[in-house]
């Protein structure tokens, strides 16, 4: 409970949050029906795919802010301190179907969504002058919510998935300094990895 | 009886003494043994924390206490501390005591002990100690968990310049660790095979989110985690400076102070120093909520002394400053209002203002500070409430500022803000003659007259110049006078005045009224121009002008001049010197180097009328010429040209031309006489001739070689050096022979004109005596040849001996005549027209005694056709005969052979003469044959080679078998035409 209720920071962390961090939730019950409270626009694909490519725009600009914020000795060692070692980052099929894809998409926008609410959380403390990392951040994550919501839509309105197991993002809020930076760091090297790919793949 | 009410109480108090003494003694003997040692850890704060009790402490007795504890550090026997705790000890007391440990807890196990004595003065003996608790081991190693690699402490805050001890365990010894402080890996002490110490000394401050060390561990190459800590360094809090308090109400005090360095570090690791204000006589405190300021409410009227403390803490440290005052010598009062003035006229000026009212009887320091005309004036007043002060000796027509300020009258502390404004006094009359002078041009049966006058300064224009007054009095005829009114915007006045003494009144007038006049005397005579013209030298400073003193009495001199004497608005300077000067130095800043500068020195008699003294010219700086003489070359011969610049202008050149340089380039290597040596800018050498003379402008270059190159270049020069460079002129100097050649031809040209202007003249009548029209055989010259040759059957044969058979017809045009003397060659033969006088013989072969002449005069046709047809030569004509008369060549070698002096004489003829002589042959017969037997011409070379020939036409000498009886020889000046 302690590591859940400080990480939350996404509303869809909120709304779905129901054991704990890190183990797959069920969003809706297993005979929910799928139902959305506004009809989806008709080119989904289309906008998941330039959310996905406004994304991978800005992934490596947000990357290059946050470890240059961090000062010494994350600049100069990349490698050792932000290399993607995301252990339980959700995993992408590219070669499957659009259905599936799309829910392995979902997965990772919630995670990835939790985890820069984490991040943007503690850079705010750490890093109070950083004002344009914190920016970077507020932006990004606003895109991964409109994402989160346009893959919902899809895969509720063509496909009637009412129900995906998520993992969230890893919570930080019991760790120490350089734990937190070093892990944000950590998620920015791989989100910004992930995301070129996901941007390839729609 | 009394013994017995005596004995109870004796009872009591020795019951009483006695329990005390036992109490005594069971405390000595009791062994008070610190017992229930619990050591608990603050990770963060690297602090052991003990708590234990007292064992057999009597009931409800206080006892004081030292209490000896021992730490050890990994193993017991290595005690790292050993130190007393004093306390008074209370029955049942839990104590309580914390130390703080320089490594970090988790870097090593550490044990606690402690023993006790009593140390209170209630037991005089010797004290002794109790025995040492038993060892108490504090591991917090084991609840770190899992993972392979710790590094502590973490997200510690210390003090920029402290020491810092840092350690990592790591949990397989197998395993190499390498640690990095701020990216640079360091190297530590190994506490025991899994922890290893670092320790950093004086560790800076980097960045308020912390510094950075990791430590990454690795078997073999093989990175298998990355641990770290943010060490948070903070600034040293510095003690608050300027701290000082004062109130403007007597309501609140205002304390202000200069904090320092923010010692705020980021994620909330300590946040910016926090102000306490503390007040010891009140003893009340307050926080700050602004790092610089805070205010305080006075409450009590009655405190007039107040002792603040000003503290500053984080969470490392706290700095304090301390001030003691009296309310009333901390007065800084507010700003007066409501300024502003009354009676304002030319000079003086009433300013009133108020001040906020302060306490009974408060008295207020004013300061006021007056600026106008670049000038500030300050007075001082003392006021109660309202304030007021009178401005006087004001100037006219000027703009002021005042401004005010106020403090305790009583206990000065600090000036209040300035408050201030604006005003404008009243415009005067101008207070000072405008300064004037004149030029005057001179012309016939008038002079004109160009007043000059300077704007009033603003100090005595006393307000704005409208107009000038200019009136004209004649002097010497009586007559009214006139008045010119000039607007404001001039600055000068032309007059036209007739040749009488004019006295000119010059006023400035402004809305108020006029100024003093100011008077000048025109004279009637002209202005001295017999003054010679000085020159004079510049300096940056300007030019220093002296003159003699003008004889007789003089107000004062007059020096005038030109800022742009190039100009026709030259803008006339003038100077206006004492009675008593006789020199003055003219510095302006609109002096500029290269620009003659001429100045005029008058003197001003009493009656004003202004005598030119001298005249001076110079240069402020003088420059090299700008430019160059055009040179011309003159009388140019074989050994000399002569060099002049007469138009060149030296007076409106950029300095005093004090001479010439003529440079002189040739391949001689020697100079000329009076020719120097010189190496020009470009290195090369030539010879130069310095001319001293700036008037000398011709020079006359000698003892040159004819036929010789010669390269000139003309430069003038001034004090400050020569003129531009320019390219070198070339002169080749003339051959010797060519001039004496036309000295020689030229009066040949004329003679031999002369005389063909002779002959065309006298043509006639040269024809007629050198060659008329038909020659005189018996003048020929041939004649004297035959006689010579002594060949007495050859004789002349008269002309009546000749029958003719023929008359030519000439029935050619002028025109034709004339197209034949144009080209031989291109005219078509035309075959004369005969008449045939005489039977023709058609085989006649025999000499005839006859000759028949044929040249120009009678057949222009047939001399032009180069054929002979009309010759006809006949058939059987011997061949010896032919070949002899008409082979050129043999006429030649005839010719070579007899008369080779003729021949030389008349050689120049051959080239040109084109003409056919009749000759008298025994072949002439056969132009009978012509008419009736035309025969085709044939080669006709036996008379057209006679127009090669034919100056001295000579026979040959005859031979044996020849049979021409006679040849006829013309005289070549006979036959031209």
């Amino acid at each position: 409970m302690k590591v859940l209720a400080a990480g939350v920071v996404p509303l869809l962390l909120v709304l779905h949050w129901r054991h704990g961090a890190g183990s797959p939730l069920p969003i809706t019950p297993v005979n929910a029906t799928c139902a959305i409270r506004h009809p989806c626009h008709n080119n989904l694909m289309n906008q998941i795919r330039s959310q996905l490519a406004q994304l991978n725009g800005s992934a490596n600009a947000l990357f290059i802010l946050y470890y240059t914020a961090q000062g010494e000795p994350f600049p100069n060692n990349l490698d050792k301190l932000c290399g993607p070692n995301v252990t339980d980052f959700p995993p992408f099929h590219a070669n499957g179907t659009e259905k599936a894809r799309l829910v392995e998409l979902y997965r990772i926008v919630v995670y990835l969504g939790t985890a820069l609410g984490n991040i943007t959380r503690d850079q705010k403390i750490l890093n109070p002058s950083a004002l344009s990392l914190h920016s970077k951040l507020n932006a990004t994550t606003d895109i991964l919510r409109g994402l989160l919501s346009n893959v919902l839509c899809r895969l509720c309105s063509k496909y009637h998935v009412a129900h995906v197991d998520v993992t969230y993002g890893p919570d930080t809020s019991g760790k120490d300094v350089f734990q937190k930076k070093k892990l944000g760091c950590q998620l920015l090297g791989k989100y910004k990895q992930v995301i070129g790919m996901l941007a390839q793949a729609f | 009886m009394a013994v017995f009410e005596v004995f109870p109480t004796v009872f009591f108090l020795t019951l009483l003494s006695l329990r005390t003494y036992q109490s005594e003694v069971l405390a000595e003997r009791l062994p008070l043994t610190p017992v229930s040692l619990k050591v608990s850890t603050n990770s963060a704060h690297q602090s052991l924390h003990l708590q234990w009790t007292v064992q057999n402490l009597p009931y409800h007795q206080e006892l004081k206490m030292v209490f000896q504890i021992q730490i050890s550090r990994i193993e017991t026997s290595n005690v790292i501390w050993v130190g007393n705790y004093s306390t008074t000890v209370k029955w049942n007391q839990v104590l309580h005591w914390s130390w703080e440990s320089e490594l970090p807890l988790e870097c090593a196990t550490h044990f606690v002990r402690i023993k006790s004595t009593v140390v209170d003065a209630r037991f005089p003996e010797p004290n002794f100690w109790s025995n040492w608790s038993s060892w108490v081991e504090v591991n917090v190693q084991d609840s770190l968990g899992q993972d392979i690699l710790f590094v502590f402490p973490k997200d510690k805050l210390v003090e920029e310049g402290a020491n810092v001890t840092i350690c990592y365990v790591s949990r397989n010894i197998q395993n190499n660790v390498s640690c990095y402080w701020e990216g640079k890996q360091i190297y530590g002490e190994q506490l025991d095979p899994h922890v290893s110490v670092f320790h950093l000394s004086s560790v800076p401050f980097i960045r308020k989110t912390g510094a950075d060390m990791y430590c990454e561990v690795s078997q073999g190459n093989v990175s298998k985690g990355i641990k770290g800590i943010v060490l948070f360094v903070s600034k040293v809090l510095e003690e608050p400076k300027d701290f000082s308090c004062e109130t403007q109400d007597f309501k609140t005090l205002h304390c202000t102070w200069d904090p320092g360095v923010d010692t705020a570090l980021g994620w909330s690791k300590q946040p910016s120093q926090s102000y306490t204000l503390f007040e010891s006589f009140s003893g009340e405190n307050k926080l700050c909520t602004h790092k610089n300021w805070c205010n305080w409410q006075i409450t009590q009227d009655s405190q007039e002394t107040y002792n603040f403390t000003l503290i500053a803490e984080n969470y490392l440290r706290k700095r304090s400053v301390n001030i003691l005052f009296n309310l009333t010598h901390r007065v800084y009062p507010m700003n007066p209002f409501s300024v502003d003035f009354e009676n304002v006229n030319a000079t003086n000026a009433k300013m009133t203002w108020k001040v906020h009212s302060m306490k009974k009887d408060f008295t207020y320091l004013c300061q006021i500070e007056l600026y106008g005309e670049g000038k500030m004036m300050q007075y001082n007043v003392s006021i109660k409430v309202n304030g007021e002060y009178y401005l006087s000796e004001l100037e006219p027509a000027t703009e002021y500022m005042a401004q005010v300020r106020c403090a305790d009258a009583s206990h000065f502390w600090k000036w209040s803000e300035w408050s201030g404004q604006n005003f404008t006094t009243l415009e005067a009359a101008p207070s000072e003659a405008p300064d004037v002078w004149r030029n005057v041009n001179s012309e016939p049966g008038s002079h004109i007259v160009t007043l000059f006058w300077k704007p009033l300064s603003k100090l005595h224009a006393n307000g704005k110049i409208l107009f000038y007054n200019v009136v004209v009095e004649n002097l010497d005829k009586p007559s009214r006078s006139e008045l010119h009114s000039i607007p404001a915007s001039a600055k000068s006045t032309k007059l036209t005045l007739n040749r009488h003494s004019y006295q000119v009144w010059v006023t400035a007038n402004n809305s108020v009224g006029a100024s003093p006049a100011s008077i000048i005397v025109i004279s009637a005579d002209p202005e001295n121009q017999e003054v010679e013209e000085e020159r004079i030298a510049g300096t940056e400073g300007g030019f220093s002008l002296s003159w003699k003193p003008q004889p007789g009495d003089v107000v004062g001199y007059v020096v005038d001049w030109c800022d742009h004497p190039k100009y026709t608005l030259c803008d006339l300077q003038w100077k206006n010197v004492g009675p008593n000067a006789t020199s003055t130095v003219i510095s302006t800043d609109t002096f500029r180097p290269g620009v003659r500068y001429n100045f005029r020195i008058y003197g001003l008699s009493t009656k004003r009328i202004a005598c030119l003294l001298a005249k001076k010219t110079g240069y402020s700086q003088e420059l090299a010429p700008s430019d160059n003489p055009h040179v011309l070359v003159d009388k140019l011969t074989s050994h000399s040209f002569t060099l002049s610049w007469k138009y060149y202008s030296t007076e409106s050149q950029p300095g005093f031309i004090q001479g010439y340089h003529v440079y002189l380039k040739s391949k001689a290597r020697q100079c000329h006489p009076r020719f120097e040596k010189a190496v020009l800018s470009d290195g090369s050498e030539c010879c130069k001739y310095k001319i001293d003379n700036p008037e000398e402008k011709a020079l006359i270059v000698d003892n040159l070689k004819p036929k010789s190159f010669y390269e000139f270049f003309v430069t003038p020069f001034t004090s400050a050096g020569e003129g531009p460079n320019a390219t070198f002129t070339k002169v080749t100097t003339p051959d010797e022979h060519s001039t004496m050649l036309i000295y020689i031809l030229l009066p040949m040209f004329f003679c031999v004109l002369l005389i063909m202007i002779v002959c065309y003249l006298k043509s006639q009548w040269i024809k007629e005596t050198c060659y008329p029209d038909i020659p005189d055989p018996y003048k020929s010259s041939i004649l004297s040849l035959i006689k010579f040759k002594e060949k007495p059957h050859l004789t002349i044969m008269n002309v009546s001996d000749c029958i003719p058979d023929a008359i030519e017809v000439v029935s050619k045009p002028e025109g034709t005549k004339l197209q034949f003397r144009k080209s031989l060659t291109e005219t078509e033969l035309t075959r004369p027209n005969y008449v045939y006088l005489l039977p023709t013989e058609k085989n006649y072969s025999g000499p005839g005694p006859f000759i028949c002449f044929e040249n120009l005069t009678y057949n222009q046709a047939a001399s032009d056709s180069g054929s002979c047809g009309h010759v006809p030569v006949p058939v059987n004509n011997p061949p010896s005969q032919l070949g002899l008369m008409i082979s050129p060549e043999n006429v030649q070698k005839a010719l070579e052979k007899n008369y080779m002096n003729s021949l030389g004489e008349i050689s120049a003829g051959e080239t040109s003469l084109n003409y056919v002589s009749q000759l008298a042959s025994p072949m002439s017969g056969d132009k009978d044959s012509l008419p009736t037997n035309p025969v085709e011409p044939p080669h006709c070379s036996e008379y057209k080679r006679q127009m090669a020939v034919p100056l001295c036409l000579v026979s040959p000498p005859p031979t044996e078998n020849s049979s021409l009886s006679s040849i006829t020889l013309l005289n070549p000046g006979e036959h031209y035409r």
